[in-house]
């Protein structure tokens, strides 16, 4: 099966279920990966018979015999069952037919769930690679591969260098049949799992929903970031029912893209039954990708009802502060000169005033001298 | 009509500070908020988003260089006419922004129609609170002024919340509602007769008479330096936090730190320019260098602690200088000719705002704060004269 995919990418990736210090990996790995020749076979197998016996050897010879052109891609994840140890970062540099491999060991929190979201595109040769560091002995370690539920019988490798436990499980990724959830199991005291989830890329709608009026134009746009759909679909869901929206339905509804990564959905004249959900497929050879905008139409009323409601209240403003001032102008007229006479005689009474009290004191003052 | 000695300090003064209050948070606040709808005409228009505030600048740009028709036109018919066509004309240009279909469209409408009600509002009205104040004419003004800042807190989520609720051309029509409660303001604003007003004659006059005053000149120049160095730290403040290293969370947040300290400025200041008793312009002067010193000291602090100390500080002293700034003018020139003074000292100022913020963007990180620093100092040694 392997052989007739030679022409697909090769994805390379690692889940390593350790801390140890792999320094003896280099050796291993380009054992593992190199192309066929028999010459290799007899250290391999030398190397091999050291570790838990391996399944399905042939099968990986057979597979390897037929790269070319690889665009590889390597990740790896480490976990342990024992406590982390120090500088537990390295670079390997592997080499498979003159193509390097450099593979990053990054390290995570011991005792969290090892997990791996893989992006995949196209077609290509997987590669996942569980590493796991038992505390006991290594033979003692049952090491499984499973799909899903479904537990997986061939196309994996079990090794082992020094304290640590490889396993190694390659797929062809055609269709979407491949793709899922595949799970890498230690069996020692406790089971251990690393989980690599093979994914197609996800689409980008949009998550605040799409406000328009009626009768305008709006482009719903669907976006998906490093990645190039085979074609993208529209469909228009009403509750859970997706209908498909064909481009042949006079000039409503226009698709179009301005680059292969997005697509652009433009409806023209627009009622309050286009309101609702939409959703965009996109389709790759490995699956489909969807993703949804939301749209809301409504219709000029609202906002100008909301309008009128607040001139309404300004005009009433207005009118309620020009009415007080003529009031208030009205009171003070009538009394303003009633206000000036009042003042004249103030002043006449205080000038009175004045002269009427500098008598008392006058006379005041005499008193007392006297 | 009876023509007061005095200003009467107080009484319907104080609406009338109401009435400014709401003004500038509806011209300015407005202004300030907008560019929450810039997003918006980015994507609805497809315009770059260089294009797209040319709206602000235009409608700016109309309201300062404006000023001068509306102080002409409140010295002939009092400010309460002018204040509420200038609504009207606001809330018009906002009103047919809502059936934009071209970027065009909106400059004309906001920044030309809009801009033109703004300008019509704005002076009139500070220059009508200049004469209903004397003793306390610098707490009025810092109050009123207040409503800038509170409302730029205000209107930005507000105008988030309609953008969400209505789309732009839904909140542009509310915001157009909105504007229309100036007409309201502008009928506060009573008119008010004071004895200087036969004597300095109508506008013609009074605008000749004004540009043959020195003071009034040194004044203008002075004003205008300040104004070019104003902008230039709110403008760069985020982008020189983010180069130290800020995450945007945090140097948003310190912008709104230096909102509120500039309200606070503008009270503190407002309240001790009436207090102290002698000539406003040395306080004017002080703000300003205090401004200038701490805007040249920015490139020095990297320390987090320094650079919001030294933020809130600016906050405090700018928005210190504003009611202060206006206050000076009415001791210049008299409250006869305050509205034609206003209004040329307005439009010769927005030469200096339009042109600081392109100029500052030339230099680098350092020589932006030193410029801004130099035009405070020269503009605060010129007032001193």
């Amino acid at each position: 099966m392997m052989t007739e995919y030679s022409n697909l990418s090769l994805e390379s990736h690692n889940l390593s279920v350790t801390a140890a210090p792999i320094t003896s990996l280099p050796v291993e790995e380009e054992m593992m990966t190199k192309a066929a020749p028999i010459t290799s076979l007899p250290v391999q197998e030398e190397m091999k018979t050291k570790a838990v016996p391996i399944i399905s050897l042939p099968v990986q010879e057979e597979m390897t015999t037929k790269y070319s052109n690889l665009t590889l891609e390597s990740h790896s994840i480490s976990m342990t069952a024992m406590p982390m140890k120090e500088n537990n970062k390295g670079n390997q540099i592997c080499v498979d037919r003159g193509i390097m491999l450099q593979r990053n060991v990054t390290l995570e929190r011991p005792n969290m769930p090892a997990e791996k979201n893989i992006t995949l595109e196209r077609p290509s040769n997987v590669e996942l690679t569980c590493q796991f560091t038992p505390s006991g002995n290594l033979n003692a370690v049952n090491v499984t591969w499973k799909k899903g539920d479904k537990l997986l019988e061939d196309n994996y490798l079990v090794n082992a260098t020094g304290s640590i436990l490889y396993t190694q499980y390659r797929v062809a990724v055609i269709n979407s049949k491949q793709m899922g959830s595949y799970s890498c199991f230690f069996g020692e005291k406790k089971q251990q799992r690393g989980t690599f989830n093979l994914k197609v890329p996800e689409i980008n709608g949009k998550n605040k929903p799409l406000i328009t009026y009626v009768g305008d134009t709006v482009v719903l746009i669907c976006k998906c970031q490093d990645c190039l759909p085979l074609n993208w679909t529209w469909y228009s869901g009403n509750g859970s029912v997706q209908v498909p929206i064909g481009v042949p339905v006079n000039d409503k509804y226009v698709i179009s893209g301005k680059h292969a990564n997005e697509t652009r959905l433009k409806i023209t004249q627009l009622s309050e039954d286009d309101q609702g959900t939409y959703w965009c497929h996109a389709i790759f050879e490995l699956g489909e990708s969807e993703g949804h905008v939301e749209l809301v139409v409504l219709s000029y009323l609202v906002p100008l009802k909301a309008f009128c409601a607040i001139a309404a209240e300004v005009v009433l403003l207005v009118a309620i502060i020009l009415l007080f001032e003529m009031y208030t102008q009205k009171k003070k007229k009538p009394s303003d000169d009633g206000k000036e006479i009042e003042q004249g005689e103030q002043l006449k009474l205080d000038d009175s005033n004045g002269i009427e009290n500098s008598g008392p004191r006058h006379r005041k003052n005499e008193s007392v001298g006297q | 009509m009876a023509y007061r000695a005095e200003p009467p300090d107080g009484g319907w003064g104080w609406m009338v500070v109401l009435s400014a209050f709401f003004q500038s948070a509806l011209v300015f606040g407005v202004l300030r908020s907008f560019g929450v709808f810039f997003v918006e005409f980015v994507a609805a228009f497809e315009e770059p988003a260089a294009r797209v505030s040319w709206i602000a600048s235009i409608g700016i740009a109309v309201q300062q260089f404006g000023s001068p028709v509306g102080s002409v036109l409140s010295t002939k018919f009092g400010p309460r006419p002018v204040v509420m066509t200038g609504g009207i004309l606001a809330a018009l240009g906002m009103l047919l922004a809502s059936f934009a279909t071209s970027l065009t469209h909106l400059y004309l409408s906001i920044g030309l129609l809009s801009g033109s009600g703004w300008a019509l509002t704005f002076t009139p009205t500070l220059a009508c609170l200049s004469r209903y104040f004397s003793r306390r004419r610098s707490l009025a003004t810092g109050l009123a002024l207040t409503g800038v800042g509170l409302s730029s807190f205000a209107f930005a989520p507000l105008f988030q919340w309609l953008l969400n609720h209505y789309a732009w051309r839904g909140a542009l029509l509310l915001v157009s509602a909105l504007s229309l409660h100036l007409v309201a303001c502008g009928a506060l604003l009573r008119p008010l007769s004071l004895a200087e007003d036969p004597v300095v004659g109508g506008p013609g006059a009074q605008i000749t008479s004004l540009l043959c005053h020195g003071p009034f000149l040194r004044y203008t120049i002075a004003i205008t330096l300040i104004n070019t160095g104003y902008f230039i730290p709110y403008v760069h403040l985020v982008a020189h936090l983010r180069d130290l290293g800020w995450d945007p969370l945090p140097a948003a947040f310190l912008l709104s730190v230096a909102a509120i300290s500039d309200l606070v400025g503008r009270v503190a200041s407002g309240w001790l320019g009436d207090a102290v008793p002698g000539p406003v312009a040395r306080l004017l002067m002080l703000w300003t260098t205090l401004t200038g010193v701490i805007l040249a000291l920015y490139p020095v602090a990297e320390v987090p602690t320094g650079l919001v100390a030294l933020t809130v500080a600016y906050g405090f002293t700018s928005g210190a200088l504003t009611p202060v700034a206006f206050s000076v003018l009415p001791e210049l020139v008299g409250t006869g000719k305050i509205y034609c003074g206003l209004g040329l000292v307005q439009m010769v100022e927005s030469i200096g705002g339009l042109l600081g913020a392109p100029l500052s963007g030339k230099g680098n990180r350092i020589s932006r704060w030193a410029m801004a620093a130099v035009f405070y100092h020269a503009g605060g040694g010129g007032e001193g004269n």
